[in-house]
């Protein structure tokens, strides 16, 4: 502050600040005239009567007002007049006298008026600088509020002239853009910063603002360190003293960290609508508002408005009183319920078993806005349940007729032989044929065997295969029915040809022969086992159980015809069937 | 078979399709001085029953193959000859009670063939 002004503000405070009372002030007036007159009777005498009144007079008018002032003005021009004067005729003065005392007084009530009007001057200057303070300093506050917004938000606050060039970015938007001098962009196309279909988008906002119209677009750009990011972007015209847009703000969000998380949820919706289970939600009491495809299609709803059907219409009538009275009280006290329910087809009426699992959705505070289910479609488990039931009654019926079968052979073994350590014998051999068989069968779900495996099995403990007993013949698969009594069979003429033919000796062999004749169902398979080498065969007298089971029983699994012939060369046995009677695929 | 029985009551037709088991059962009834009469099917044993009156006993296997099953052979040999001693066999599931005929003895496979003798020597001989 200049010292004339600290002066004038001293001058002020003391004229203006502390007013006096009224006649108080004439008082002080009418007294200071009075010491003026004194000094100036002391000092000048007559020679310069008005001299020392007029600045007595500015004074006064300055520090106690107009009143006061033309009271000493008149008061001075009479004490003037006093002095003037001589003592004895105080009206006595000269023309010239009276007529300076006439411009005394003019002049001297002009220098009140003047004194006045600075006096009133000072007293307005000062509410009215107070006010300019005041304005002045609200203005730095509001410019420090919006430096501050601007510096604080952490939205980019951009100012672009109306071609779309950058005149000012915000420094919180200075920092998200990891920008650390704004000159380096100053003046840049603001389009340029955006990536694929967001340049366009950008483009057309500044366009939409240079009509006056503010837009928003979301879009892909990097920050000047290259990091990528996702914006929100409001795009909206700045109106100039005109009304007309001027300039152009751009405001821009960081979405980034939003736009994961909606990412991520959105897997999560893509793991619920693309599941092959059956996915749904409904609200507290029943009513549904979401099915995944899988399960509209798993219940005939596909394309139909679910929001229209309850949890009940999901289930046959027997079932929703259990769902209300078990399921839904079991899911609010345990927070999970699964169990197998029946699904009814909304078209079909199909009852569709199914593996039910339901949980409760809750919001944020927990409490209970729905239940979701999360369902499986059990029609495949309990049909391949079934197939397991069956396969195990057929697995019982097997064992239990391959028992009866064992039990007969023991029996008719025991019943047949000379003695217990020979029948032991007999029928251990017997059973190890049975296994083998059994095994074949077993290794191919009991469905058939091939005649060479068969044949293999059956003779291989007797002899080598290949050298003394040769296998020839073409592929036949033998049923089921046949192949036990087929390799007992063989086991027995094996068990024979060991005993008294022609792998009695060193030198024998057996050929093994099969062949299929004619074609479709009159397709005939002939087999022959053909004993040489041995020694001379002689018509035994009694058949053994092993020949009697050979021929019986072949006869009767191939609806054949069987003979043997005892040929002093060797045995020869012959069974003719009809193809269809012993193997599969004809 | 200590006691007196008339000519032709010790007669018994045995229904069995697995024929290894049929040599077995046919045997031992053979041996215990029976006659035995065997069919592999319903056809069969039909046949057996239309030319033999005399047949007293019936052992059927309830899985014969063929046009007629075991359990209705058996029905229909309750219905055609009433006297008839019934046995139904099978490997398989248990035949219940009442899918039997009166009167008929179910045994699961494989059984005892002298518990079977002893319960036919047991009933009342009826013819």
């Amino acid at each position: 502050m200049p010292a004339s002004t600290a002066l004038l503000n001293r001058l002020r405070d003391v004229a203006v600040a502390r007013p006096r009372a009224k006649p108080i002030r004439f008082v002080i007036a009418a007294l200071a005239v009075a010491v003026v007159a004194a000094l100036q009777a002391a000092i000048f005498g007559s020679s310069a009567p008005w001299f020392l009144y007029t600045p007595a007079v500015v004074l006064l008018t300055l520090f106690l007002g107009r009143g006061p002032g033309v009271v000493a003005t008149i008061l001075s021009a009479i004490g003037a007049a006093l002095i003037l004067a001589r003592g004895d005729e105080p009206l006595r003065l000269t023309p010239a006298q009276w007529g300076a005392s006439a411009i005394f007084l003019v002049t001297t009530f002009g220098l009140v008026a003047l004194i006045e009007a600075l006096r009133t001057a000072l007293l307005d200057a000062d509410p009215l600088r107070e006010e300019r303070e005041r304005a002045l300093r609200a203005a730095a506050e509001r410019e420090a509020f919006l430096s501050g917004v601007l510096t604080s938000s952490t939205d980019c606050i951009k100012v672009l002239d109306l071609d779309g060039r950058l005149t000012f970015m915000s420094e919180g938007g200075q920092r998200v853009m990891e920008l650390s001098d704004f000159n380096a962009v100053a003046a840049c196309p603001w389009p340029d910063f955006w990536q694929g279909a967001g340049n366009a988008e950008a483009v057309a906002a500044l366009d939409a603002a240079r009509q006056g119209t503010a837009s928003s677009f979301i879009g892909q750009a990097d920050t000047f360190l290259g990091t990528p990011k996702w914006w929100h972007v409001a795009v909206s015209p700045i109106a100039g003293p005109d009304g007309r847009p001027a300039r152009i703000l751009s405001v821009s969000r960081d979405i980034t960290d939003l736009r994961a998380s909606e990412e991520e949820r959105d897997r999560f919706v893509q793991l619920a609508e693309k599941s092959t289970d059956f996915v749904g939600m409904a609200h507290p009491d029943g009513r549904v508002f979401y099915m995944n495809d899988a399960a509209r299609d798993l219940v005939g709803l596909t394309g139909a408005d679910v929001t229209e059907q309850a949890i009940a219409d999901f289930f046959p009538p027997e079932q929703v009183e259990r769902i209300a009275r078990e399921v839904l009280p079991a899911v609010q006290r345990d927070g999970h319920w699964a169990g197998e329910l029946t699904f009814r087809h909304f078209n079909t009426g199909e009852l569709i078993p199914v593996l039910y699992s339901v949980f409760p959705l809750t919001d944020a505070t927990g409490a209970l806005v729905g239940y979701g289910t999360v369902t499986r479609d059990f029609r495949e488990r309990r049909r391949a349940e079934d197939a397991m039931r069956l396969m195990n009654g057929e697995l019982a019926h097997r064992l239990k007729n391959v028992l009866a079968v064992v039990q007969s052979i023991a029996q008719q073994t025991l019943r047949t032989a000379a003695d217990t350590r020979t029948a032991s014998h007999d029928l251990s051999a017997r059973l190890v044929a049975l296994g083998a068989a059994t095994d074949l069968l077993t290794g191919n779900s009991w469905r058939s065997a091939d005649l060479r495996a068969v044949a293999t099995r059956a003779l291989a403990p007797h002899a080598e295969i290949g050298k003394r007993i040769l296998l020839d013949g073409p592929t036949v698969t033998l049923k089921p029915e046949v192949t036990v009594a087929f390799a007992l069979a063989l086991h027995e003429l094996a068990t024979n040809a060991a005993k008294y033919g022609a792998l009695s000796n060193d030198l024998g062999t057996v050929t093994l022969n099969w062949s299929v004749e004619g074609e479709g169902d009159d397709a005939t398979l002939l087999i022959c086992w053909r004993e040489t080498g041995g020694p001379p065969v002689a018509l035994p007298e009694r058949k053994g159980f092993g020949t009697v089971l050979i021929e019986r029983s072949l006869r009767s699994y191939f609806r054949g015809c069987v003979e043997t012939h005892y040929r002093s060369d060797g045995l020869v046995f012959e069974m003719e069937a009809r193809l269809g009677d012993a193997a599969v695929d004809g | 078979m200590g006691q007196s029985t008339p000519i032709g009551s010790n007669t018994i037709l045995i229904v069995e399709g697995e024929a290894l088991v049929r040599f077995d059962i046919l045997a031992f009834f053979e041996e215990r001085g029976w006659r035995v009469f065997e069919a592999e099917d319903a056809d069969q044993a039909t046949a057996v029953l239309d030319r033999r009156a005399d047949i007293r006993v019936v052992l059927i296997d309830a899985t014969i193959s063929g046009r007629v099953d075991g359990l209705k052979l058996a029905h229909y040999v309750r219905e055609r000859f009433p006297p008839t001693l019934l046995f139904v066999v099978s490997g398989g599931a248990p035949v219940p009670q009442e899918a039997l005929p009166q009167r008929a003895t179910f045994l699961p496979k494989p059984f005892d063939l002298h518990r079977v003798l002893r319960q036919i020597e047991e009933s009342p001989v009826t013819s």
